[in-house]
């Protein structure tokens, strides 16, 4: 299968980017695209060029360390599924692909593919943990869960972090990832302790680097490890919660 | 944890790519000027329905939708004497418009600026939330020219604006083409806005659940399509002849 894969090169994050077109003649219905990029890069090594810089790990979509814009919609044409479980199989002979890197105001472009999202991590450290003593193990069933709460807990703790939700909102908001821990946390008993701190802190941090959310619903579609958009609404609600309450849980 | 947040909340060493926040903390909060939106933009989706039912009594004569108008100006009478509920409730109208409009126009710079330089493909075919901004500033311009119009009878009224006759006022405005088809296309609009408006007042206001989500989601189409509908029924009849003064 013969594909034109429009890359998005940029050298560094003040250099100016563009769209560098490259035929790949050999590609396979069975590729990843990041196969499909380790395979642009085989041919650009070959022929003494720069590769393009583009992140990976498990390549098995637990991790949320890929993330490419595809065509313009995050990680690739199907929907809920990471780059890395994303295949040529989705695209036609003869086809131009265009990859580019996640966009966002939020997500400054580190080289190539890679964009910084850090803006992530900070929300994270604002308040995405629990302040337990981390040693010994307890007893397993000292605090009891419900079956259901730790299954809905689940759902929303399935986030893996890769920011595909900023790069597909039309207004760079990063509501569902950050609604997505709120309501992870507020569902466990050792989360619940510092649940409406954490909502103050994480909203505020939020704030700083993502935009607002409009309800446009984009974010759960690209979503790739299938967060329910009612994380969205999570967000006001816990902050809202922290607000009429003023306590610390 | 703390909400002072402009820097890193722990005291670990600061791996090289992490930075501190170099934008400052928003002010007013995204999430109060969210809320804000929801809170005003409620109170005009219940304006508009009792507008509506109002407007509606046209159909029934004259003489009752006269006397409905008469009855709007001494609300409440005894107990607030005078037009005193009808100003008051015009300032709560006034003040939710001003925070409405400021709040929106104040989260859109802010969507725009967290969107970066590159436009985004939609997926998500809701006409509404892209919209929003400017359904919502040409429902704007609607308000001024239907206060002008029909409350004070003023610069864009129908020649003959009596302040007793609401009846005579409506049906005169409505028989010019232009103004009819204004008002419907601006119906059209307000049907797009509230649709996605009434979507948004959930998420805004924290409804999570799945019932709750898809009970206001249905109701939300069902509201606007009644508003535009019912609303629009009106310049198509006086257009048509079915209702005139007289």
């Amino acid at each position: 299968m013969r594909l034109i894969l429009e890359v998005w090169r940029q050298a560094s994050p003040q250099a100016q980017g563009h769209f560098e077109p490259y035929e790949i003649a050999d590609a396979r219905e069975e590729m990843s695209l990041l196969e499909l990029l380790d395979r642009l890069n085989h041919q650009l090594i070959e022929a003494n060029q720069d590769p393009v810089a583009f992140e990976s790990d498990c390549r098995e979509g637990i991790c949320g360390t890929c993330g490419i814009d595809v065509n313009g919609t995050p990680h690739g044409p199907e929907d809920n599924v990471p780059a890395c479980g994303q295949h040529v199989r989705s695209f036609h002979d003869g086809d131009t692909v265009r990859i580019e890197p996640f966009r966002a105001a939020g997500f400054t472009i580190i080289r190539d593919l890679i964009v910084d999202r850090t803006g992530l991590d900070r929300i994270i450290q604002a308040g995405g943990t629990v302040a337990v003593d981390a040693g010994t193990a307890m007893d397993a069933d000292s605090v009891l869960v419900t079956h259901e709460q730790s299954e809905q807990a689940l759902d929303f703790a399935a986030c893996i972090g890769c920011g595909a939700c900023v790069s597909a909102c039309p207004n760079g908001a990063a509501y569902l990832f950050t609604g997505a821990k709120l309501k992870h946390l507020s569902l466990m008993p050792h989360g619940r302790m510092e649940r409406g701190k954490r909502a103050v802190s994480m909203v505020a941090q939020m704030e700083h680097e993502f935009g607002p959310c409009s309800q446009i619903g984009e974010c759960a579609l690209a979503c790739p490890a299938g967060v329910p958009l009612s994380a969205i609404a999570t967000v006001n609600a816990e902050r809202l919660r922290a607000m009429l309450r003023h306590r610390d849980n | 944890m703390s909400s002072e947040t402009t820097y890193r909340p722990d005291a670990d060493p600061i791996p090289s790519a992490a930075r501190p926040a170099a934008t400052p903390a928003p002010f007013p909060p995204t999430w109060a000027l969210k809320v804000t939106m929801a809170v005003t933009g409620s109170i005009f989706v219940a304006f508009i329905l009792f507008h509506l039912a109002g407007n509606l009594k046209v159909y029934i004569g004259a003489e009752d939708f006269n006397h409905y108008a008469e009855w709007l100006r001494h609300l409440l009478n005894p107990l607030i004497p005078g037009s005193g509920f009808l100003w008051a409730f015009r300032a709560v109208m006034a003040i939710s418009l001003v925070l409405h409009v400021y709040s929106g126009i104040t989260l859109w710079v802010r969507a725009r600026r967290a969107r970066g330089a590159h436009a985004r493909r939609f997926l998500v075919r809701r006409l509404g939330s892209r919209t929003m901004i400017w359904t919502g500033l040409i429902v704007l311009c609607f308000i001024v020219f239907h206060i002008l119009d029909l409350t004070v009878g003023k610069i864009v009224a129908a020649p003959g604006f009596a302040p007793d006759d609401a009846y005579s006022n409506l049906i005169h405005s409505f028989e010019r083409p232009a103004v009819a088809l204004f008002y419907g296309l601006t119906m059209a609009l307000i049907a797009v806005h509230i649709s996605h408006g009434i979507w948004s007042v959930v998420n805004d206001l924290g409804g999570t659940g799945t019932r709750l989500r898809a009970v206001v989601f249905a109701l939300a189409g069902a509201i606007a399509v009644v508003v535009a509908v019912a609303n629009l029924s009106i310049p198509i009849a006086v257009q048509l002849g079915f209702l005139t003064v007289g």
